[in-house]
């Protein structure tokens, strides 16, 4: 058990580093555009030519081949070999958006491309904009699920601990805001966001929004277990002898709401990434040339995309492994709350 | 998939002897029809279009919508058509026409015999009842507009049974053009509501077949919500083809909403459509592709007559609180600046990303797909960022270190770009602009906006610094596009609201513009609207991007499937479509 | 009836304090209805101006809600702009579509997940018990979109079913037998589509409740005396794990008008959730109000048939006064 919990986390961990040193592990920038090779297929990776077997693949390059059908199909142009590098030196990028450097986990010598995931409509390299769609992606997920968490716990704490009415009408908005016609609030905001704004501030007045609608889960079940664990008796005791409010909360009643807290986390990122995925995929979430799972999912509208390009669901296999991965850690994390509690 | 269409199919033939559709009536003497002398084919069969949204009226003269408009088209008549092939007028309803000298009165000769769907003679008092209900100001109908020349309404006159006199408050070109797309209105069913105010209420969708008719080539037949609509052959239909077989050739045409065009590729495929029009560039060459389809009869018809631009705010700010964009202002007024912009946008890129190499692009607001109107003098510079560089160097722009542009003050250019983020194709334009400006330095946000939103901003608010549009399309002629380049009119999109030229090629346009809506004769209007997009193409209001091909396509066994360039692209001549296939007899005439 | 006839009063107020919402939202969302003939240049603005005052669009936001409130508690919920008809029948007649794949969803999910929870709880770390536990943790993860466009390139490709509406062109001359048998085709990718997320989730939640209650000392008690496995099941387990199961089926039953909005989009079933979102981005306001207000109602309702149904059920409540549904989570 403890084994499997191990290696899970740091999966994760490891998942959200690569995705944080998306400059580093990606060979290409994700915004240029090569105007010459919209959806190209993924450049397949070859030990053996003609001279026998290598250790270190090589690829060729793409060309299209025009048919009188203007169909972009491409061939490999078995000219010229172009070897596999690792740790090499590529575009110009900062890493964690701090520091300058060109070095890149492996590439190859312009003109050739290692596109391991294709190319998209405008040419720029999948592969490179699945780890930075990623960023956008997962940071969505973890900014909105902690807003969702913070202002549910405070909101259900005090309904929870203040009780009856405060709790009525707590509960009463609550049930309001799952109602709420989304769909209008979202397009008042996006239509109300100044044109100015840099992406990054879209990014967070977005993550905002999800993150504010979705406080009502949480902030019902803290309140749920505030209003539990508000007649223990060791509370009960410690109110007796005095014990002021804030000092029952933040020493008795807080510390069993924080497992709680950690799973519906692990719950909620998976969802919060759901919703930013839809969102973008509707045009109503992060917004070109800024790449995000959601966006770049989009494409696969077009009914030529769906069924012609099928690298282009890669974005969604990325969601499936986050989710699937934050999932099995809501697990671990639940179980091992029962274990404790009982 | 392909087997449950055909058995379907079977049990329709057997089942058509009894869900009879109305087979055509026999001519009476007097009845004065139209031959078609190039028209021939055989009757029977039923056919499917896709659209795109669901109708939502079937009452012409309160329709917005075009969707509700391919529907209506096919049920209501008019009294001078405008062939979508050759895009010329011919007589419809009204056999001829007389233009007075001064070019301001039409007296229109009515076809006589003719006939409603229901059966009702047709006649001049329902030309004058349909034209008194567009005219009415209390019905608020979109087309009254067309028929008010400054200010004036068009008068109106019954001078006996079949002849009808209109009088135009000054000459107007092409005025005959302006009688396609109003349908003539029955007044035996229409008159009452009218009379009662409740006109915008008449024919909604739900709408009893006995209760709606028209001189179309079809009838309503049913309406499913959300669903469907049934037209069915319009027995009386005052066309005839070659033979002298009255059309239409169809028993039925059936209107299936399917929504998104992706969703209309994907059921034209399954074979549940039989027509399919404006594709993209990837799905024509997907169905192009496909085995399946061989025999499918795909149509590249070239050009359109839309045009997509990049438009720049230069609306006057004053009294707004849009400091910002004020401040930017000073970069979009410069012509050079936008000279230098039009010299570094890559067309070539978005021709082939864009429209898949099916489109063609623009340097003025008439494109190739016009024959009639285009000027061809009109330099097509290639892209050139060096030129692009050189017209900003003499602007008094320059460059820093990181390569971003500065204007003469020393202020970074940066500015953003509104785009509707429901239009793929406009969005990807966006985006390719986006790297092709910052091939100069400058920094562009891209930023989607829901349509109407868009809208909002570049109407109302001007609340935005550019924007990438599109216009056009609806006529060859260049009077409806008088209020985008009149100075007062309400298109006017760069500056809206002006009272008077803001600069000199603006009131020259203006005069142009005027000028070649009242002269008559075709090579002269033609000189002063060359003259017209010679000065637009060089002072830039709006930076020409590209337009799309109208791509349509249709299964094998669709018979005179004509799609045009012109609005409604594949249904125009929904009269003389028939089903190709296994020998049917004719319905033959009663 | 105290725990009723607050519950009622809850749901009164929620209704009022939505349709409140809407308004007020919709002022936000710049643009109007008539706003895409402003691109034709052959329309005048003054024609523009009469049509909206027609529709009084024009008025202050006080006044256009306190009319439609007035009309709305004669159930007459406005006039849609774009239909030329009222909103109650265009709304209804949807509504009866949406409601046509929810439902069927619903109990295909209900009868899948609660035997399947049950059988896993009792067999557990069983073979069966880990495949379910592998795909339901899968298709929990899984975003909903991404699901319903991975099924519906399968079906297009492969040309399995038939893609989009609710009956093919031809259904008005099928014998009743192949109607029938029409629908169900077309309902075939949506539904499953629904079924597949929802029994993943309900799976879990039935397993884990009813494991809890596996765990309990009077079933070990009971089980000690010698109960046979199945009136184990049925009379000591299942009651208590019936709960938070109850709380589940009323947030299901909330969601019937409203949770296949993005599946009816992607399959293009004629359901509310087309309708309303062209109603949302045309701005055709009296038509998104009322079918907001709908499907809040099924939301209000559907939690309050919860509220009742556990009230029947779990004694505490009664005893208690004031209880609480589990929650979800």
């Amino acid at each position: 058990m403890r084994a499997k919990t191990a290696i899970l986390v740091a999966v994760l961990v490891g998942l959200h580093l690569v995705l944080l040193s998306a400059g580093f592990f990606a060979p290409y920038d994700p915004t240029t555009q090569d105007r010459e090779l919209p959806y190209a297929p993924p450049t397949r990776l070859h030990f053996e030519d003609d001279s026998g077997f290598h250790l270190r693949p090589f690829v060729y390059a793409w060309t299209s081949v025009l048919d009188g059908n203007y169909s972009g199909s491409y061939e490999e142009d078995r000219s010229h070999e172009y070897p596999v590098h690792f740790v090499v030196q590529g575009p110009r990028y900062k890493l964690f958006g701090v520091f300058e450097t060109n070095v890149h986990w492996f590439g190859a010598i312009e003109p050739g491309r290692v596109l391991l995931f294709g190319t998209d409509g405008y040419g720029r390299d999948e592969f490179s904009r699945v780890l930075f769609g990623g960023q956008i992606s997962v940071a969505a997920g973890l900014t909105a699920t902690f807003i969702a968490l913070l202002t549910g716990s405070v909101l259900g704490i005090i309904a929870g601990y203040y009780g009856r009415w405060v709790d009525e009408t707590l509960m009463g908005v609550t049930e309001l805001f799952l109602s709420l016609p989304w769909l209008y609030f979202l397009l008042g905001v996006r239509a109300f966001l100044p044109l100015h704004l840099s992406t990054l501030r879209t990014f967070f007045l977005l993550t905002g929004v999800i993150g504010l609608i979705g406080w009502a889960r949480p902030a019902r079940l803290v309140r749920g277990l505030v209003l539990s664990s508000r007649n223990r008796n060791y509370v009960l005791a410690a109110r007796g002898f005095g014990g002021s409010d804030v000092y029952l909360l933040r020493r008795h009643i807080l510390p069993e709401t924080f497992g709680v807290l950690l799973t519906q986390a692990a719950l909620l990122v998976p969802k919060y990434i759901a919703a930013e995925v839809t969102l973008s995929f509707f045009g109503l979430g992060v917004s070109e040339p800024v790449p995000s799972w959601g966006n770049m999912l989009s494409t696969l509208q077009q009914y030529s995309v769906l069924i012609s390009y099928g690298w282009l669901w890669a974005p969604a296999c990325a969601v499936i492994v986050t989710s699937v991965l934050y999932s099995y850690l809501a697990d671990v994390l639940h179980s091992q709350l029962k274990s404790h509690s009982t | 998939m392909k087997l449950i269409r055909l058995t379907l199919h079977v049990c329709l033939l057997t089942g058509a002897c009894f869900a009879a559709a109305p087979v055509p009536d026999a001519a009476k003497p007097g009845e004065e029809l139209a031959r078609m002398a190039d028209v021939s084919g055989h009757y029977g069969g039923h056919l499917t279009i896709g659209q795109r949204s669901e109708p939502k009226t079937l009452n012409p003269v309160t329709v917005t919508d075009a969707v509700s408009r391919e529907v209506i088209g096919r049920l209501m008549g008019d009294l001078i058509e405008i062939n979508r092939s050759t895009q010329q007028t011919e007589p419809a309803l009204a056999k001829s026409w007389k233009i007075s000298p001064d070019g301001r009165a039409f007296t229109l000769q009515l076809r006589k015999g003719i006939r409603f769907s229901d059966g009702h003679l047709f006649d001049a008092d329902d030309v004058v009842f349909s034209f008194s209900v567009y005219m009415d100001e209390a019905v608020d109908s979109p087309q009254r507009d067309l028929l008010i020349i400054d200010g004036k309404p068009m008068v109106v006159t019954k001078l006996d049974q079949y002849t009808v006199q209109f009088v135009l408050p000054r000459p107007y070109a092409a005025a005959e053009r302006l009688f396609d797309g109003l349908a003539m209105l029955p007044k035996h069913l229409l008159e009452k509501q009218y009379r009662d105010g409740h006109f915008a209420q008449a024919w909604s969708l739900n709408v009893q077949p006995a209760e709606i008719a028209g001189l179309g080539p079809f009838r309503l037949k049913q309406y499913v919500p959300g669903q469907r609509i049934v037209v069915e052959r319009n027995p009386y239909y005052w066309k005839v083809d070659r033979e002298n077989q009255r059309l239409p050739y169809l028993d039925e045409l059936v209107f299936l909403f399917v929504g998104s065009e992706d969703a209309q590729v994907m059921r034209f495929e399954a074979g549940e459509t039989d027509i399919v029009s404006r594709l993209s560039a990837e799905n024509y060459n997907l169905l192009s592709r496909e085995k399946s389809h061989a025999g499918s009869q795909l149509a590249d018809m070239g050009p359109s007559l839309e045009y997509n631009f990049l438009l720049f705010n230069l609306n006057d700010l004053s009294g707004k609180k849009l400091d910002q964009v004020a401040r930017k202002q000073a970069w979009f007024r410069d012509l050079r600046f936008r000279q230098a912009i039009s010299a570094a946008v890559d067309r070539d890129s978005i021709v082939r990303l864009v429209y898949g190499a099916r489109g063609a692009a623009l340097w003025g607001n008439v494109g190739p797909g016009n024959k009639l109107w285009i000027n061809q003098n009109i330099p097509h510079p290639p892209r050139s960022v060096e030129t692009a560089r050189q017209i900003l160097k003499s602007a008094g722009y320059s460059w820093n270190s990181a390569g971003q542009l500065l204007d003469a003050a020393g202020r970074p250019v940066e500015f953003s770009v509104i785009t509707s983020s429901s239009n793929s194709q406009r969005m990807k334009m966006a985006t390719l602009l986006q790297d092709d400006l910052s091939h100069l330095g400058m920094q562009i946000h891209v930023v989607p906006l829901e349509f109407r939103a868009m809208i909002d901003r570049v109407f109302q608010s001007f609340d935005y610094d550019a924007a990438v549009m599109g216009l056009g399309g609806g006529d060859a002629d260049p009077n409806p596009e008088m209020n985008v380049w009149a100075s007062a009119g309400t298109s006017h999109l760069w500056h809206l609201g002006e009272v008077q030229p803001a600069s000199d090629w603006e009131r020259e346009l203006d005069q142009l513009m005027q000028q070649q809506m009242v002269t008559l004769d075709y090579a002269k209007r033609k000189q002063l609207y060359d003259r017209a997009q010679e000065l637009i193409a060089q002072n830039l209001p709006f930076i020409f991007l590209g337009t799309p091909n109208i791509l349509a396509g249709a299964d094998s066994r669709v018979g005179n499937f004509h799609p045009a360039v012109l609005d409604p692209y594949t249904l125009w001549n929904a009269d003389e479509l028939y089903v190709r296939g296994p020998a049917q007899e004719s319905a033959g005439v009663r | 009836m105290n725990y009723i006839g607050r519950r009622l009063v809850r749901a009164i107020l929620l209704l009022i304090g939505v349709s409140a919402l809407c308004f007020l939202l919709t002022e936000m969302a710049p643009g109007s209805f008539f706003d895409e003939m402003r691109l034709n240049p052959q329309i005048s603005p003054q024609t523009i101006a009469a049509l909206r005052s027609r529709y009084g669009l024009d008025q202050p936001l006080i006044v256009r809600y306190g009319r439609w409130m007035k009309s709305a508690l004669h159930a007459d919920l406005g006039y849609s702009i774009a239909y030329s008809t009222p909103v109650t029948p265009l709304l209804w007649s949807r509504a009866k579509n949406t409601l046509l794949l929810t439902t069927t969803a619903l109990l295909l999910t209900w009868m899948i997940a609660v035997p399947l929870g049950v059988w896993t709880a009792a067999r557990r770390g069983g073979l069966l018990d880990k495949t379910v536990s592998l795909a339901s943790a899968f298709f929990v993860s899984v975003p909903e979109l991404v699901i319903a466009v991975a099924l519906l390139a399968i079906v297009v490709r492969w040309r399995i079913l038939p893609v989009g509406g609710m009956v093919s062109a031809d259904f008005e001359v099928f014998s009743a037998g192949a109607k029938l048998q029409d629908v169900i085709l077309h309902l075939a990718l949506p539904v499953s589509i629904l079924v597949l997320c929802e029994t993943a989730v309900i799976v879990r939640h039935v397993r884990a409740s009813v494991l809890e209650v596996l765990g309990a000392r009077y079933i070990e008690v009971a089980r000690g005396f010698g109960t046979s496995p199945t009136r184990l099941l049925f009379r000591h387990v299942l009651p208590v794990a019936a709960n938070p199961a109850v709380s589940l089926l009323g947030f299901s039953l909330a969601g019937l008008l409203s949770g296949s909005l993005m599946v009816e989009m992607v399959c293009g079933w004629p359901g509310l959730g087309p309708l309303l979102l062209e109603a949302t981005l045309s701005r055709d306001l009296y038509l998104v109000i009322g079918g907001i207000i709908f499907s809040a109602l099924f939301m209000v309702g559907g939690n309050f048939v919860a509220d009742v149904m556990l009230l029947a059920l779990d004694p505490r409540i009664r005893r208690d006064g004031d209880g609480d549904r589990a929650d979800a989570s």
